[in-house]
């Protein structure tokens, strides 16, 4: 295992315009290689922008999704690098799952380590998993994985199968209805600095097989958790998987509803019905 | 402190008509109101360079530069300028929240007199700029260099400078009050019909009222009215049927603009006082404000409807102060909605949701619908939000006072948020 650590953050918009230069001709196992950052502290500009565009109050920690955000340029780097097997555009996040121990304070200095895993045979392609661990003065304080399906890509031999669904119980009744505006994925790239260009505009979106341009999961996952506020403890398991793409605009609806030991969500199309977010909010034991 | 509380006296109150939004108030702001309001109240009680104990009024829809606007109304008033005041804002519970206010002071032995009130505009409301340009604009102040000032101004767009008018929309919810009302209606299965006749009754009891001059010395006109210009004393419940439901979906939309009420302009006062301060002054007393209890739902992840909060907080009031709900004369209950009423009704009748919901093991049970807004509501008069619960404290003690002594009524007030204000009036 080869682990890097890097000095500062990777900048997201070269690595996307890399990885899409370097799309074809990929193939082969997932590296064996942990990219990481030590020291990092949040930026309080940007988490008081991150905070606003998804509705979280903002306080003396971090929102449950917030460490996402540090740890993801490193994932696209890991992506981006030509030694990855797939390629990051057209990549789709299907599942989010993350772990927070506890909660994590605004000041604190975080060790971010990230790396690929479970190479997975879905029956659109095949699914990987990016992890992320994040640590405070040593101690593991938030874990996340996200698991990208890269259609038509096909898992190496003996893979295990995709694991990219999440149980939810009846959802029927409606929390709130959200008018997701067209600037939605420009508002959530500005702050988050996702900025892969099937968010930003119908036309970047159109040059990647989607109709309009789609809001980002993590949006979609952090709004969710945000209507939730004051109402999940510390330590929480939150586990999302994502559903149809959310074209921009649209009105959804999020359904909420209290089950033993947490919550469980959904956010669907307000006309169509149609899923784009089912997931689980549990206490960590 | 005192050796024991007195119960506040409703000595009288004023209001001016209320308008239809856009209509004959639309150059008139909430100070403009208010202070209008407020002098017809010291016109009428011989207030005029008094000092009260204190003003509470208060305004939902409120532009930031009237922070003050109680102190300010009171300032443009005949009032004595060494009369104190504030603002309060629970929605539409504010006026009835701020005679509770009033009246917990006078019980307490702060105050002698006070005066509650409230006010709204929904013409002259307080649009906004755009928050991207809100933003712009805060970071241009603060910036110090010509860089600074032109990094900031880089960041003007078009379609920033669309103002942001204030909408009528739960901020958790993203869903507006009307629909929110026809989600509780559909699960309680709220019917067209029952909901246009209450919106019948309602006009029919307030025409009445008006003809046989019960509002002479609750009204003062303004601006040229002198009745509220949402009354339609000659309509019908064939007229109420035409209309179109304009809350809800499909077969089950049953809110039209005739059985909700519309946005409104009006403002309204109170005056309070101990029995020694109305005998000292020669004034009547119509009733006492035996009690209030507020209450707050869950309207978000909790299943509960955005306006049953008063269904919760009644039977708190009741079991505080021995009563049961058949103990009232008259009962004023808050037509936000006609289902909204109906809805309140329906569930203290039902044993499930009583115990469920409120934990009683008998329902509270029906009441007396011929005792139900006697003198018409909301959907008649129309329903400045902060001026509501004036208006229904004022009618509630000159209907208790005029039926003779011993009579007893219940004030119930949704309001947004969730949230609830009930009281007990008694003469």
């Amino acid at each position: 295992m080869v682990r890097t650590v890097l000095s500062e953050t990777p900048a997201l918009p070269a690595l996307f315009a890399r990885a899409t230069l370097s799309a074809r001709g990929r193939g082969g196992d997932l590296p064996d290689t942990r990219l990481a950052r030590e020291g990092v502290v949040a930026d309080p500009a940007q988490l008081a922008g991150y905070a606003r565009v998804c509705r979280f109050p903002l306080g003396d920690t971090l929102p449950v999704t917030f460490p996402h955000l540090l740890a993801f340029p490193l994932q696209v780097a890991l992506m981006a690098d030509r030694a990855f097997p797939l390629a990051l555009p057209g990549l789709v996040h299907v599942r989010n799952r993350i772990e927070a121990v506890r909660s994590i304070g605004v000041g604190e200095a975080l060790d971010l380590e990230v790396w690929a895993e479970r190479f997975a045979r879905h029956r659109g392609g095949a699914t990987v998993d990016l992890r992320a661990s994040v640590s405070a003065g040593g101690e593991e304080v938030w874990r996340g994985r996200s698991t990208y399906l890269a259609r038509g890509a096909q898992a190496p031999e003996g893979a295990p199968d995709a694991d990219v669904d999440v149980e939810v119980g009846v959802l029927d009744r409606i929390a709130a209805q959200w008018q997701v505006h067209d600037d939605a994925g420009r508002r959530y790239a500005k702050v988050s600095g996702d900025v892969n260009p099937i968010h930003l505009s119908g036309l970047t979106a159109k040059a990647f097989g989607f109709k309009r341009a789609i809001a980002h999961g993590m949006w979609v996952k952090a709004r969710a958790l945000a209507a939730l506020s004051g109402r999940l403890p510390d330590a929480v398991d939150v586990d999302v998987a994502f559903r149809k793409p959310l074209l921009l605009p649209s009105t959804v609806l999020l359904a909420t509803e209290q089950v033993e030991g947490g919550w469980d969500l959904a956010v669907r199309n307000a006309s169509a019905g149609t899923e784009h977010l089912l997931g689980t909010v549990r206490a960590r034991r | 402190m005192p050796a024991q509380f007195r119960k506040a006296a409703i000595v009288g109150g004023n209001r001016i008509p209320f308008a239809r939004a856009n209509g004959a108030y639309a150059r008139a702001g909430n100070q403009d109101m208010l202070t209008a309001t407020l002098d017809g109240l010291v016109a009428r009680f011989g207030l005029q360079g008094q000092t009260v104990g204190e003003v509470a009024a208060g305004a939902v829809l409120k532009h930031s530069r009237d922070f003050n606007l109680t102190r300010e109304s009171v300032l443009g008033s005949r009032l004595s300028a060494a009369t104190p005041s504030y603002d309060v804002q629970q929605a539409c519970g504010t006026g009835l929240e701020t005679a509770v206010l009033v009246a917990n002071k006078i019980a307490l032995g702060q105050i002698e007199c006070g005066i509650a009130g409230g006010v709204d505009t929904a013409s002259d409301a307080p649009i906004a700029v755009n928050e991207d340009l809100r933003r712009m604009l805060i970071s241009l102040g603060s910036a110090k260099t010509v860089q600074q000032r032109l990094k900031a101004l880089s960041g003007i767009r078009p379609g920033q400078l669309l103002p942001e008018v204030p909408r009528n929309v739960e901020p958790r919810t993203g869903l507006s009050m009307g629909e929110h009302a026809a989600i509780t209606a559909r699960e309680w299965e709220i019917g067209r019909e029952e909901q246009d006749q209450l919106a019948l009754r309602s006009h029919q009891n307030l025409a009445a009222a008006y003809d046989r001059g019960f509002f002479d010395d609750l009204v003062t006109p303004f601006l040229g009215l002198t009745r509220d210009d949402n009354l339609r004393p000659d309509t019908s419940l064939e007229k109420l049927a035409t209309l179109r439901p304009v809350f809800g979906a499909g077969e089950s939309a049953t809110m039209t603009a005739g059985n909700s009420t519309p946005l409104t302009d009006g403002a309204s006062a109170v005056l309070l006082a101990s029995d020694e301060w109305a005998a000292a002054h020669d004034l009547p007393v119509l009733a006492h404000l035996v009690d209030a209890q507020t209450a707050a739902v869950d309207h978000v992840h909790g299943g509960e409807g955005l306006l049953m909060a008063p269904v919760h907080a009644v039977p708190v009031l009741l079991a505080r102060n021995g009563l049961t709900l058949q103990d009232f004369d008259f009962y004023e209950v808050h037509e936000a909605f006609a289902s909204t009423v109906l809805a309140t009704l329906r569930a203290w009748e039902n044993p499930g949701y009583c115990k469920e919901r409120l934990g009683l093991d008998t329902p509270l049970g029906p009441i007396d619908r011929s005792r139900l807004n006697v003198h018409g509501s909301s959907l008649a008069t129309g329903h400045p939000f902060a001026a509501t619960g004036g208006r229904i404290v004022a009618t509630l003690a000159k209907t208790l006072s005029e039926a003779g002594p011993g009579k007893r009524g219940l004030i119930s007030v949704c309001a947004a948020g969730g949230q609830g204000v009930v009281a007990v009036l008694e003469s």
